[in-house]
């Protein structure tokens, strides 16, 4: 049976803390740093003409110091830390959201939900994004109440003691079923097509004619994340004349500063936002996220308010990279001369719009790649689904259309036997070429870039793009040696 | 067995928004000791934007990097910026940093002109100094130029300045229309050992040769290019966002989500294009962006050439680079010796 512990033993830890070295128990203080008052400048920052030299970084200093100020490494007097509760399934109606229990928590100074926002909706085209989702859940990250409490640890417990009855839906998951009529629109009555693109040069039907070769090719990428380095974070101040000032990693402010009086229903004049050195945006820093929420719980609290998102708030609240399923169908010359190609695009745009716009149009513009294409047909949706959304991420659509176009150019260059690097020198763009849009190309070097990536890498001409497929043929004669 | 193979992709890739209006503003002052300051609404995201800024501010005032002092992303303080997207600093924000630097220097041209004894147009800026052109000897230190506009002349050496790129909309039922100002160029070509027996992909080398126009900066080109590159890896062979049945995402954290290290970069060879675009500053375009956008496609036809195996959707982890193989053994008939 186990023996209750005696006073004298309860009082044994405060003993051990008493005897531990008093340099254990002090705070930890940085060292002191005396700055020299002659900074050493890089000659290279020094001359003259400035343009084309490989100047050093200011900021760069700073990090290598460590000295880097990022938002978590801000305080103010009195400031509180917010996290925001995310709903955890992909599509359903909030039937009640209760947070009487979180409120009551000692230390959380004040809870909000979609209900408090004046204007519960944002996005850089259509405005079809709630601050904080209220009354229907558009995917799992979606936020349905934020809380407010001296630490960070009591916020997140706030959380937990936050009470959100759903009515379940079935979530719309795959981006082909969501482009077919029947399927239930996700943000119902709108379609769930939310933007389409087409672009048409010439006749892709008398351009497949014309052509030795028909190929196809069917292609998809996936979803990824932006994974910058320093997370969202913000710090909203509101203070007693009405204005609010939000530090911000947003990489967009003159825009961040339009929605953030929109969904608070105030002029922009009475918002100030500073962005301060951000550890890295890669797209997925371009639009709102929690700043409309954190000046409302400043607001409502009269103390400044913190928030960071943590890495799994980065991965399923943020922004992704728009997944992919491209079919391409091209009409060659048996001398490698691309006559027509026919392009379908459809992207998963998840919950909300968010920049799909940009992502389709760039997609789209540049999915035939930097060939000169006279007959062409270019189609592109993009879709809700019930998933992360997706929005800006570095390339915006062109990582995922080169993927698939120049997979197809290797493609075509093996059924002709043709090495990849001739293949494309025989149709790339030079100066003065029309774009798929009409434009006429200026300062066009994809011919230079192409000779110049050869000659550095010793690509030694005439090879085929699919070498491997000698692999087997190898193999089989292995094996037969053996055998014999 | 490993199997070593290599794989082209070219690209080109827009500068600024699709047609819509996209601006920047800029405001320059020039100080009494020949140093300036410019004003810029964008954001330092990492990419080493505000050096480039102060560069081509320099560069127009004749002054070096350091003289510039740059002030960025406070919406009471700085004029208004499109911002951190679409690889549109350099040409964008930059071309307003430029014009906003000329108009300064106009004003310091006319005060310096009589200090001179000639024309306004006789003059150019070069090495901290205004100078008359084809007389470097004579000269005014831009220091002295611009205490005398203040003090003497009582017109502070500020411009102000915006840039939008020039577009047409396009027509609606053909997609017809000048959508960007400019666009970029660029091919990488990469190098891969592929494990047969796993499937797994190792990228050797990437050899990246990348059209931005003038480098302002050629070190941060390549600073750019080397990390658009690590995206890319990730991009082709790791990373993806994966969901179970009911839309939400299992693997949410760094642990089951992989991300290239620096273990995994391959040895990357940037090769700059030397071109010029007339319509940007000084002749850049950009590079942010671009760098990432033929990493995949490069990677992806190395692995086919090594061995013989088309993926057709990313990543090309090694379970499906090996199920591929495994498929294509499975396909090919067995040749049985006599």
């Amino acid at each position: 049976m186990d023996k209750k512990p005696t006073v004298a033993e309860k009082v044994s830890p405060l003993k051990t803390v008493q005897e531990t070295p008093s340099v254990l128990r002090e705070p930890v203080i940085a060292p002191l740093v005396t700055y020299p008052i002659e900074v050493v400048v890089p000659e290279v920052r020094q001359q003259t003409p400035a343009v084309g030299q490989r100047a050093t970084r200011l900021d760069g200093h700073l990090h290598g110091l460590g000295q880097t100020r990022y938002i978590d490494d801000l305080s103010f007097p009195g400031m509180l830390y917010a996290k925001i509760k995310r709903a955890g399934v992909a599509s359903a109606r909030i039937k009640s959201i209760d947070t009487k229990e979180a409120e009551a928590m000692q230390g959380v100074m004040a809870v909000v939900t979609g209900k408090d926002v004046p204007c519960n909706s944002f996005g850089p085209s259509l405005k079809d994004q709630p601050v904080l989702a209220y009354e229907r859940v558009f995917h799992a990250g979606d936020g349905v109440a934020a809380v407010a409490a001296v630490t960070e640890q009591i916020a997140a417990e706030a959380l937990e003691k936050i009470k959100v009855d759903y009515e379940v839906l079935t979530p719309v998951l795959d981006p082909l079923e969501s482009l077919k009529l029947e399927t239930p629109g996700v943000h119902a009555p709108s379609a769930n097509i939310y933007q389409s693109k087409i672009i048409k040069k010439g006749d892709i039907e008398k351009g497949f004619a014309a052509s030795d070769h028909i190929i196809e090719g069917h292609f998809r990428t996936q979803m990824v994340e932006h994974v910058p380095l320093e997370p969202h974070a913000t710090i909203a101040m509101w203070d007693p004349n009405g204005r609010v000032t939000i530090y911000s990693t947003l990489g967009r402010i003159t825009l961040g500063r339009a929605d953030v009086a929109r969904t608070l229903g105030i002029p922009v004049s009475r918002i100030r936002i500073v962005a301060t050195i951000v550890g890295g945006n890669f797209g997925g820093k371009n639009e709102i996220t929690t700043e409309p929420v954190l000046a409302l719980l400043s607001k409502k609290t009269g103390r400044p308010v913190k928030s960071v998102f943590t890495r799994p708030d980065e991965f399923i609240a943020s922004t992704t990279r728009h997944p992919l399923i491209m079919d391409y169908k091209t009409g060659v010359t048996k001398d490698g001369k691309i006559q027509a190609r026919k392009i379908r695009l459809v992207l998963d745009g998840g919950a909300y719009c968010s920049w799909s716009e940009t992502t389709l149009g760039k997609a789209c513009i540049l999915s035939a790649g930097p060939y000169n294409i006279d007959n062409l047909y270019a189609e592109a949706y993009v879709v809700y689904t019930n998933k992360t959304m997706t929005g800006a991420m570095r390339g915006f659509g062109a990582p995922q259309v080169c993927f698939a176009y120049e997979s197809h150019m290797d493609d075509i260059a093996a059924l002709l036997n043709m090495d990849p690097l001739d293949i494309r020198l025989i149709n790339v763009f030079s100066e003065g070429s029309l774009s798929p849009t009409g434009q006429t190309l200026q300062s066009v070097a994809i011919k230079e870039s192409l000779l110049q990536a050869a000659k550095r890498f010793g690509w030694n001409g005439k090879g085929s793009a699919d070498a491997g497929a000698n692999l087997l043929a190898e193999e089989n004669a292995n094996t037969n040696m053996v055998r014999a | 067995m490993k199997r070593r193979g290599r794989g082209m992709a070219c690209m080109w890739y827009p500068i600024g928004f699709t047609v819509s209006a996209n601006p920047s503003a800029a405001v320059v002052k020039i100080d009494e000791d020949g140093t300036a300051t410019l004003l810029t609404g964008t954001v330092e995201t990492g990419q080493g934007s505000l050096t480039v800024l102060a560069q081509i501010v320099a560069q127009e005032l004749g002054i070096a990097t350091d003289d510039v002092q740059v002030v960025s992303a406070d919406t009471d303080a700085t004029p208004m910026d499109t911002g951190a997207i679409a690889s549109r600093t350099t040409y964008v924000t930059g071309n307003a940093a430029r014009l906003a630097a000329e108009k300064a220097k106009e004003i310091l041209f006319e005060v310096a002109a009589p200090m001179l004894g000639v024309k306004a147009d006789q003059l150019e800026a070069k090495d901290h100094k205004i100078v008359v052109k084809g007389y470097p000897q004579r000269n005014v230190h831009i220091g002295d130029v611009a205490s005398h506009a203040r003090v003497v002349m009582g017109q502070p050496p500020i411009g102000s300045a915006s840039f939008n790129p020039a577009t047409v909309p396009l027509d609606p039922e053909t997609g017809q229309g000048k959508p960007f100002g400019t666009y970029v160029y660029a091919t990488q070509i990469a190098e891969v050992d592929v494990d047969d027996e796993t499937g797994e992909v190792e990228v050797i080398r990437i050899v990246a040769s990348h059209d931005c126009g003038t480098p302002i900066n050629p070190m941060l080109v390549e600073g750019q290019v080397e990390g658009g590159i690590s995206m890319g890896v990730g991009f082709a062979l790791e990373e993806e966002i994966l969901f179970d049945s009911q839309g939400r995402q299992i693997n949410p954290n760094l642990t089951n989500y992989i991300i290239p290290t620096s273990l995994d970069m391959p040895e990357v060879e940037v090769d700059i294009v030397d071109n010029y675009d007339p319509t940007g500053p000084f002749g850049a375009k950009g590079v942010g962006e671009p760098t990432l956008v033929p990493t995949a496609a490069a990677i992806v036809n190395a692995i086919y050439n090594a061995v013989g195996v088309r993926i057709t959707s990313l990543p090309a982890t090694a379970e499906k680079v090996f199920a591929a193989i495994q498929a294509k053994r499975d396909a090919q008939p067995k040749q049985i010796t006599a």
